[in-house]
């Protein structure tokens, strides 16, 4: 397997190479920097908004680059260059080839990361995630704003030439005896959400250089004040960024693919069924992005198609659901901390998804659209289901990494502590939703529901914080010190590495 | 696949579509419902910009952040916004339309008891969007 | 595969079809007393929520099941038919 840390290397070794190992564990590390960066934000968030009035930062400027800030690092620099890292050291090796199609372009590919990490995090801008003119044009004071652009335009082509890679090495490098229906699911995935990548990416990349022009004054593609509309921009921008919810899921769903059959000492219930998810999701996924628009003035129709186009979507999901429950069925599941993450993760997909049916429903959005209701949805989907998986899947990759065992109880009470944190930010937030508070706000009137439920949900934040600590000095304690794993079958599950394509499946 | 039998798979979509269908439908239903204006609605005209809002009656009275409003009446609000985009909302009237420059979106209720009731901007728009509140006032007829 | 396919994009077709039909139909003028939308949306929500808090229950009680019955500690845990085989 990946052995990486056993052998000592210069770091320039590491950072020079183009082999897919080193541009996986370069990925690795940055996305995990980047997490405990975003993720210290979001600590930060959740201790403001303990009480009514300003508690720790101390004006609202600063915590609207903070929220900004945060939404940005994790979504673009840690969960999709997670993704990367888990595909560049997985894929060349699921499908039995030396590394990557394009080994140059991977490097290039990673290295484009840390500049536009740099961009955003020195910019500092506060115009929210979704940039949204036009307050981002008139309003967004320079040049945080600019900053925030040419990164995000910076880590689209990263993206794309990063997908272009994969689909590459999945469709054209594979072993001449395997056949593309015996790839593994976690290449599925990655063939997936890297054909959704190249669909929707480019149509985002347009519209933020249409942003930049209006915002230099020569243009007004979304500016009202000479003749532009505001609301070009958010089909430009959610027909990029809702697939994307999906190019950041599926993969999470195929590092469970691996898990969960892995430490079942099953098979998958059905491979069949996981490839069409994928495929159907990577499809379908692209009928429903003005879902997020309900209330920017849509007409009944236009409602309608969009609220069947999210609906159609969910099909594919639950197939992965009951995957995930068959595959478990009659197995002798080992819980060991991988196992416990995706475990934890299938039950908060499963709400996050029934979280998101009732967002869909067109009524429903008068009282959820842009309240706390949204942010504690999309948090199950990226905390719950996406760093779960993540997160397991770095306990899984460990051994074959490093060479070495991490900590298992350490590994239990930071799942432990992160899921019990997790139901206590993010339900609470579905909650505080209903209520009627907005998202994005520094500050709250001092409503006692909202208050209880601002200070569960912090509470809760900080419980995640700890198992954060935990975590981290798991992974840097074990990586140097740990016990070296036995790496044939370092989970002691028993037989080699589980490779679906050698799958003798008696039924099938 | 091939011989490998998989009807419980199938029973289980089989579900899922069905409620989702069962979704579609409620949700389809009660937005019908909720789209249709009575025609006699007074119109009341909303500007947004930051960080208050402006309301405009009929009669051609003004009233900033604060709105006056009679029970039993319906009432048809054409939102609009003067610089970025807000988001108008009555949360415990569920009423929610975004405010948007150089468009008019429109949105009714009906209040049906005397009350007092928050306003609030729920998209965001800059550094006092958390402050950017007004009060309704539904009062007797 | 191809009829799962084919069965799918038939049952998508329909998820288009059967509210596209309702609307041509149903297009009433229905005067009379004013709606309470808060009534409308809330009670739709509360039923949404009674149908995924049920589907919830089914679900995450399946999965807590079998956490506790297939784990390898459970005393009725028995070999999976593919261990020690080269799967």
């Amino acid at each position: 397997m990946v052995l990486e840390l056993q052998k000592p290397r210069p770091i320039w070794q590491i950072m020079f190479s183009t082999h897919h190992t080193d541009v996986g564990l370069l990925y690795l590390i940055m996305s995990l920097g980047f997490l405990f960066l975003g993720g210290a934000l979001a600590l930060a968030i959740r201790a403001e908004l303990f009480l009514p009035g300003a508690q720790i930062i101390g004006d609202a400027m600063t915590f609207n680059r903070i929220f900004t800030v945060h939404g940005t690092t994790l979504i673009f620099l840690f969960i999709i260059p997670f993704a990367s890292a888990v595909g560049n050291y997985f894929v060349p090796i699921m499908v039995r080839y030396k590394d990557m199609a394009y080994p140059k372009l991977n490097a290039i590919a990673f290295w484009m990361i840390p500049p536009a990490g740099a961009l955003i995090w020195l910019g500092f801008a506060d115009f929210t995630w979704y940039a949204t003119p036009p307050y981002s044009i008139i309003s967004a004071p320079g040049p945080a704003a600019d900053m925030w652009i040419f990164g995000l335009k910076i880590l689209g082509i990263s993206s794309v030439l990063g997908a272009i890679n994969f689909v590459v090495t999945i469709l054209k490098c594979k072993h001449p005896d395997m056949s593309i229906g015996q790839v593994p699911l976690l290449a599925w995935s990655f063939l997936s959400s890297s054909l959704i990548i190249l669909v929707a990416i480019p149509t985002f990349a347009a519209a933020l250089l249409m942003l930049l022009t209006d915002r230099l004054g020569v243009s007004g593609f979304f500016n009202p004040a000479m003749g532009g509309d505001p609301i070009a921009y958010a089909h430009l921008f959610w027909f990029t960024f809702h697939p994307e919810v999906y190019v950041l899921v599926i993969p999470a769903i195929g590092m469970m693919y691996e898990i969960i059959p892995r430490f079942s000492r099953r098979p998958i219930y059905s491979y069949g069924s996981g490839v069409f998810a994928f495929v159907l999701l990577a499809i379908v996924g692209f009928s429903s992005w003005a879902h997020h628009m309900y209330a920017t003035g849509m007409s009944f129709t236009e409602k309608t198609v969009f609220m069947v186009g999210t609906l159609a979507a969910v099909p594919a999901s639950a197939m992965h659901v009951f995957n995930f429950i068959a595959t478990m069925w009659n197995g002798r599941i080992r819980f060991s901390t991988p196992m416990m993450w995706a475990v934890g993760g299938i039950a908060l997909f499963f709400s996050a998804g029934a979280g998101g049916v009732v967002n869909s429903a067109m009524p429903l959005d008068f009282t959820t659209h842009d309240t706390y209701w949204v942010v504690g949805h999309f948090h199950l989907f990226v905390m719950g289901t996406i760093a779960f998986g993540s997160i397991g899947y770095l306990y899984y990759m460990f051994p074959y990494v490093t060479g070495r065992m991490y900590n298992e109880a350490m590994g239990k009470i930071h799942f432990i502590l992160s899921f019990v944190g997790t139901v206590l930010v993010f339900f609470t937030q579905h909650v505080l939703g209903l209520y009627g508070m907005p998202r994005r706000i520094f500050d709250y009137p001092p409503i006692p529901e909202w208050i209880a439920m601002n200070q569960i949900a912090s509470i809760g934040a900080m419980i995640i914080g700890v198992s954060m600590a935990i975590f981290l000095a798991n992974m840097i304690y074990s990586s140097g010190r740990g016990e070296p794993a036995n790496t044939d079958d370092p989970f002691g599950v028993g037989g080699k590495y589980y490779y679906p394509f050698e799958a003798k499946n008696p039924s099938h | 696949m091939a011989g490998h039998s998989n009807w419980p798979e199938w029973i289980y979509i089989g579900i899922v579509v069905a409620l989702m269908t069962w979704v579609g439908a409620e949700a389809w239903e009660v937005e019908r419902l909720i789209e249709h204006v009575p025609a006699d609605a007074e119109i009341i005209k909303v500007t947004g910009q930051q960080w208050f809002w402006t309301f405009e009656h009929e009669d051609g009275t003004k009233e900033i952040g604060e709105l006056h409003v009679e029970a039993g009446k319906a009432y048809k609000f054409e939102v609009t916004a003067t610089d970025v985009i807000h988001s108008f909302n009555i949360h415990d009237y569920v009423v929610l339309i975004d405010a948007i420059p150089g468009r008019v979106n429109t949105v009714w209720f009906a209040p049906d008891e005397p009350g007092v009731h928050d306003i609030q901007c729920r998209e965001y728009c800059g550094l006092i969007h958390y402050n950017m509140r007004g009060t309704l006032y539904v009062e007797e007829p | 595969m191809k009829g799962l396919f084919g069965l799918s994009l038939t049952l998508v077709a329909l998820m288009i079809t059967i509210p596209a039909a309702g609307m041509v139909f149903a297009e009433t003028d229905e005067p009379g007393e004013y709606l309470d939308r808060r009534v409308l949306i809330w009670n739709l929500f509360f039923r949404m929520m009674t149908v995924a808090f049920t589907v919830g229950a089914v679900v995450s009680g399946t999965i807590i099941w079998q956490i506790w019955r297939f784990r390898e500690s459970h005393p009725k845990a028995k070999p999976t038919p593919y261990e020690g085989t080269d799967w």
